[in-house]
């Protein structure tokens, strides 16, 4: 029976996908393609997937940059090439950072302390965040309680915060992953609470009918359905993840890319500081992508069912 | 004052195909064409998938054709247009405007001066029976009501043909009466001499057979049939048990495969 | 949909865990009475915050309006006190108002723009993307060296922030506008400027609600990050200049009154833009 509870409401889910409209369609001649559930991996949807007009824009973007760079001094505008080739002669090797006070004076060592920070922080803050946030969806004294917490504490900005985790804690890798998971934490559980409230109750309603125990329905229903909403969330708090953590470590930290840009701001290097964003940035950008294929590739039921919802 | 066109509108060698998600090519409507002179309602018949919404689609300018070409009183058509005005399925009654601004939008994008369209947009709300709910808000409106304000605004709007989408197929059988009824008024008291040439798709046989003087039959993106409804309007319940009337629902019934007893392996419809 | 008597009953319970957070950092500040520094205490009990830590906010008068300051020999009153705290949270709004103000008209005309076709907004879309992922506060430094540590510097700081969000979310809005209202207003006869002056701006609204209170958030957060790197005021000044100390107990002070200011700002706009959405249903509304 709870077999039969999984599979029935999992097809009458895949059941309502309607099938594509005209104005779909008609939209897909100018747009590049969404993300669609079944990410092929055929050819013609790859170069579908790569559009010439966006990549254009990039370096429309990037000429206007190298244009303006003769406006200005170096030490104001630094060129873009000049960026890029920073970027690589500091990737393995920066001499300079280690008259600083940085801990491994290339680029690479602090990207990967940082990415390691990142990646404990939004584990955590996720875990915390996710279990807290279906509960309190469903227990309402837990939420209670809980939703004051999140709310308050979602308001203070980072830097208000940091300051004093640094000086109740010390500098060092602990309180600036903390300062992180703190903020995944809070994200991650309005994105939970939300997805699991806006669950359409005529789901569990149907899997009652059918027999199936509160256990059940949480553990193939709750859980699965609101996969696509959590991992949306998942994916923002891992952009924002980046950023804050660079944040802390700026604030007090030995290494890191924060500790880097800290460091090369203090010593008025407006080459090194783009250099650094660049490469965190592009960091930024390939996780996501990588991030956004897998959530496409796991929700692949969820495609056209939320329509409309707010996109990159 | 021109006389009545024998050709209001021309559809010739029509013909829409889509691409799939998969690569793969879809032919929605496969060579299409039909005549169709003014003053005449048609209805579209055909299961789903026929291709009827996105003939209508293409019809109203919102889809451009794949080959073929579409002539609307001599005009070869580009893209939407007050002249063919369009009620759709779904709500498209505009939630951030009352009732009466919805209804004298058209009037607004032709400039018509405030009191002039204000005058012809009560006018309109009141044949449809909405008067009392003039200033209020959209989301206040049942479905129902919703779909009057639409057929309300796309008459206001003038135009002499009038294309309708499924547009109470998501309605319940009531009501989907009650705005048959709303339509047919409003269509058959048209004071600017001759009426609204009407496109009315639907896959409900009943529903045409209410309706329309003229039923195209369509299945798998091609015109199968072309059945001529020669019946005085309003037809009553008792007019619709008629032997001709019924010799045409069955012609209907059996172009849409729903004549045959429901076997395992019968080909499909 | 919970029944009203026990949205009551929760109210209450949220009051309850405030207040129980207040008294635990009571208890905390008595079980822990560590002191970074002698005579600052780490975690400072309430009867310390209002009277000591208050006072000593007039520290940060500058003088003038008849009340002496503190630095030119004057004793601490609480009426200094409580000038300086409005004299620096003035001057704290004045900057996030103006980069608010700024970044949003910019950043929503430049994506109204973007939007017009189909073209723009693919063009634009990879730099935008970009900068939005570059970590806002880290880019200080670089605006500092661009405009100085004035006025104008911070303001476009803040504006720079908002205008990144407000761009990408009216573009983004903009395409989520449901086809059928735009299909609806073109068969009615609307030119495109007419369409978009009628259906597109008040589409976009509910949308560019959340636009909004997500710029809120990014602007207090950025006129902070601005005030810290470079500023003589300002609340954020405040907590800087006090965290040199290790003045933690000022450092709180200002950091509840930020917390104050930041919920009153937030419910303020939500308020506000509520009105504008009267005709919403409620699903798009909350």
């Amino acid at each position: 029976m709870p077999e039969a509870a999984k599979s029935a409401v999992t097809s009458w889910a895949a059941a309502d996908r309607s099938p594509p409209s005209a104005a779909a369609h008609r939209s897909n001649e100018n747009a590049a393609p969404r993300v669609s559930g079944r990410l092929t991996l055929s050819l013609r949807s790859g170069i579908r997937a790569v559009d010439p007009l966006r990549f254009l824009g990039l370096i429309i973007f990037v000429l206007a940059w190298y244009a303006l760079s003769f406006l200005f001094q170096p030490i104001i505008l630094p060129p873009p090439q000049a960026v890029l080739f920073r970027l690589l002669a500091d990737f393995w090797d920066a001499p300079n950072l280690s008259y600083y006070g940085v801990a491994e004076p290339n680029l690479y060592a602090n990207l990967v302390y940082t990415a390691e920070n990142v990646a404990i922080a939004v584990l955590c803050g996720a875990a915390i965040g996710v279990v807290s946030g279906l509960v309190s969806a469903r227990v309402s004294i837990f939420r209670a309680i809980v939703d004051p917490i999140m709310t308050t504490a979602g308001t203070v900005p980072i830097l208000v915060a940091a300051p004093f985790l640094l000086i109740w804690f010390g500098v060092g890798r602990a309180s600036a992953v903390g300062l992180v998971i703190f903020y995944v934490t809070v994200i991650m559980y309005l994105f939970a609470q939300k997805a699991a409230s806006n669950l359409n109750p005529i789901y569990e309603e149907f899997a009652r009918t059918l027999g199936a125990s509160p256990r059940r329905i949480i553990i193939d229903l709750l859980l699965p359905a609101t996969v696509p909403e959590i991992l949306g969330g998942l994916r923002i708090a891992l952009a924002g993840a980046w950023g804050l953590e660079a944040i802390s470590e700026l604030l007090g930290s030995q290494e890191g890319m924060g500790k880097v840009l800290e460091v090369l701001a203090g010593a008025t290097d407006p080459e090194g500081i783009m250099a650094t964003l660049l490469l965190l940035g592009f960091v930024a950008i390939s996780v996501d992508a990588v991030v956004a294929w897998a959530v496409a590739r796991v929700t692949g039921w969820n495609a056209g069912l939320h329509s409309g919802g707010s996109q990159t | 004052m021109n006389p009545p066109s024998n050709r209001m509108i021309e559809l010739v060698h029509v013909q829409r195909d889509f691409r799939r998600a998969d690569g793969q090519r879809v032919q929605a409507v496969v060579d299409v064409s039909f005549v169709i002179p003014e003053g005449q309602f048609v209805c579209l018949v055909g299961p789903s998938g026929c291709g009827k919404s996105t003939l209508l689609q293409m019809l109203a300018g919102l889809l451009p054709t794949s080959s073929g070409g579409i002539v609307v009183d001599d005009k070869e058509i580009s893209g939407p247009g007050p002249e063919r005005g369009v009620v759709f399925q779904k709500d498209s009654v505009f939630p951030w405007m009352r009732v009466i601004d919805n209804v004298e939008y058209g009037l607004k994008c032709r400039r018509v001066p405030a009191a002039e369209r204000r005058e012809i947009a009560r006018s309109y709300l009141r044949q449809v029976g909405l008067s009392h709910v003039e200033r209020a808000w959209p989301r206040e409106l049942s479905g129902g009501m919703l779909k009057r304000v639409a057929i309300a605004t796309v008459f206001a709007n003038g135009g002499r043909v009038l294309m309708l989408d499924e547009p109470f197929s998501a309605l319940d059988y009531v009501t989907r009466r009650q705005l048959q009824d709303v339509l047919l008024n409003l269509w058959s008291a048209d004071k600017s001499g001759v009426r609204k040439t009407v496109l009315f798709v639907t896959h409900d046989v009943d529903e045409a057979l209410a309706l329309a003087d003229r039923i195209l039959v369509f299945r798998s993106g091609c015109q199968v049939d072309d059945i001529p409804v020669e019946k005085e309007r309003p037809r009553s319940a008792d007019s619709l048990l008629e032997p001709d009337m019924i010799a045409i629902k069955r012609k209907l019934l059996h172009h849409i495969g729903l004549d045959r007893p429901a076997l395992p392996d019968a080909p499909a419809a | 949909m919970r029944a009203a008597g026990q949205r009551i009953r929760d109210r209450w319970i949220s009051l309850g865990v405030l207040a129980a957070i207040a008294l635990l950092w009571q208890a905390l500040s008595i079980l822990f009475p560590v002191e970074a520094v002698p005579g600052e205490p780490m975690i400072a009990g309430w009867q310390v915050m209002f009277s000591k830590t208050l006072l000593s906010m007039a520290d940060y008068w500058q003088g003038g309006l008849g009340v002496p300051s503190v630095s030119e020999g004057a004793p601490r009153t609480y009426l200094a006190a409580i000038l300086s705290l409005l004299s620096h949270s003035f001057d704290t709004i004045v900057r996030l108002v103006c980069g608010l103000a700024l970044g949003g008209v910019v950043g929503l005309a430049l994506g109204l723009a973007v939007s017009w076709s189909a073209w723009s907004r693919r063009l634009v879309d990879l730099p935008v993307q970009f900068l939005r992922t570059l970590p806002l506060l880290a880019m200080v430094p670089l605006f500092q060296l661009w405009f100085g540590t004035y006025f104008i510097g911070k303001v476009l700081f803040v504006a720079y922030g908002i205008g990144v969000i407000v761009f990408a979310g009216t573009v983004n809005a903009v395409r989520n506008v449901p086809q059928i209202y735009i299909d609806n207003a073109r068969s009615l006869g609307a030119s495109k400027a007419m369409m978009y002056r009628t259906v597109i701006l008040p589409g976009i609204l509910p949308e560019m609600r959340s636009t909004l209170l997500l710029s809120l958030g990014t602007g207090w957060g950025a006129v902070l990050g601005a005030e810290y790197l470079g500023a003589q005021s300002g609340l954020g000044y405040i907590i800087v200049y006090a965290g040199q100390f290790a003045y933690l107990d000022r450092m709180s002070l200002v950091a509840i009154i930020f917390i104050v200011a930041t919920s009153i700002s937030y419910r303020a706009a939500g308020a506000l833009t509520a009105r504008m959405l009267e005709w919403a249903p409620d699903s798009q509304r909350a």
